[in-house]
C-alpha cells in the first residue's frame, strides 16, 4: 500500500479524474473531500460491508438458520423439536 | 387490521401502529422503509423483520443482548437524529430503544452483524441500521453456544 503524508488543505490525485482533499484534521478523525466522476461509487468501507451483509442476510432461508441456531444457541434450542437430529 | 401476503409466513395481519418506519431504508435496500417485527413462541428469541413493501424480503434478527449480553451501543449523532433521539447521550437498550442484530447464514455457520445493529426508538417506532465504524464489533460475529458471560 502506498502511504503518503499530507497536511490539512493538501490534495492527492488518483489518475486524471479523482481528487482527494484533506479538508480537516481533527484529534481522532479527518475530513476528506473527494471529487470523482459521477459513475464511480464513493462509499465508506463499512457501509459496503453492511450492504453486502444485508444482501446475504436477506437471502438466508428462515428454516435453515433457525435449525442451526437451535444447535448453537441453547436459548433458541429449548423450544426446538427434541426429535430433531444433531 | 391490515393484512400482508409474505413469502415466508403466508398472510400476516398486524396492528397499524406496530409498523416500523426506516426513514432511509437499510444499506443495500434503500427504498425499503416499512417493516414489521414478527415473532413466534417456537423460534424465540428470533425476531423476523418483514418488509411491508416486498413480500420476499425478510431479515432474521435477534435481540443484540441475546447475542452479546455486554454489547455497548454506539449510535452516531446523525442516526440519533433520524430516530428523533437526543444526541446528548447514548440510548438505553430496552428502555429507549429495541436493538436487533441481523443474522446471516454462512457455510461455516450463522453470524450476527454487531457492527450495524437495527435500532428502533420504542416511543415513535422509527428505526435505523446504525453503522458504528468506531466500534470494535464485527459485521460477521460468529454465533457460539451461549456461555454464562459476565459484563464488566
Amino acid at each position: 500500500m502506498l502511504v503518503m503524508s499530507r497536511r490539512q488543505g493538501e490534495t492527492i490525485l488518483i489518475g486524471d479524474e479523482i481528487e482527494i482533499v484533506i479538508a480537516h484534521v481533527g484529534r481522532s478523525r479527518v475530513k476528506v473531500g473527494i471529487r470523482a466522476p459521477r459513475h464511480m461509487q464513493v462509499i465508506a468501507r463499512e457501509m459496503k460491508l453492511v450492504s453486502e451483509e444485508n444482501l446475504l442476510a436477506a437471502g438466508a432461508k428462515a428454516s435453515g438458520l433457525s435449525h442451526l441456531l437451535g444447535r448453537l444457541h441453547p436459548r433458541a434450542a429449548r423450544v426446538e423439536d427434541p426429535e430433531m437430529p444433531g | 387490521m391490515p393484512v400482508m401476503e409474505t413469502k415466508n409466513f403466508g398472510k400476516i395481519s398486524f396492528e397499524p401502529d406496530s409498523e416500523l418506519e426506516f426513514p432511509v431504508g437499510v444499506p443495500g435496500f434503500d427504498s425499503q422503509r416499512r417493516f414489521v417485527a414478527v415473532r413466534f413462541v417456537e423460534s424465540d428469541p428470533i425476531i423476523y423483520l418483514q418488509s411491508l413493501q416486498d413480500p420476499d424480503l425478510c431479515f432474521i434478527t435477534m435481540p443484540i443482548l441475546a447475542v452479546d449480553p455486554c454489547y455497548k451501543l454506539n449510535v452516531k449523532g446523525e442516526d440519533l437524529g433520524q430516530l428523533g433521539l437526543t444526541a446528548a447521550r447514548q440510548p438505553r437498550i430496552g428502555e429507549d430503544v429495541l436493538c436487533l442484530a441481523v443474522l446471516s447464514l454462512h457455510e461455516t455457520g450463522p453470524t450476527a452483524n454487531l457492527l450495524a445493529p437495527i435500532v428502533v426508538n420504542l416511543r415513535n417506532r422509527r428505526a435505523v441500521q446504525a453503522v458504528s465504524p468506531e466500534s470494535e464489533y464485527s459485521h460477521q460475529h460468529e454465533l457460539m453456544p451461549a456461555e454464562a458471560s459476565v459484563c464488566s
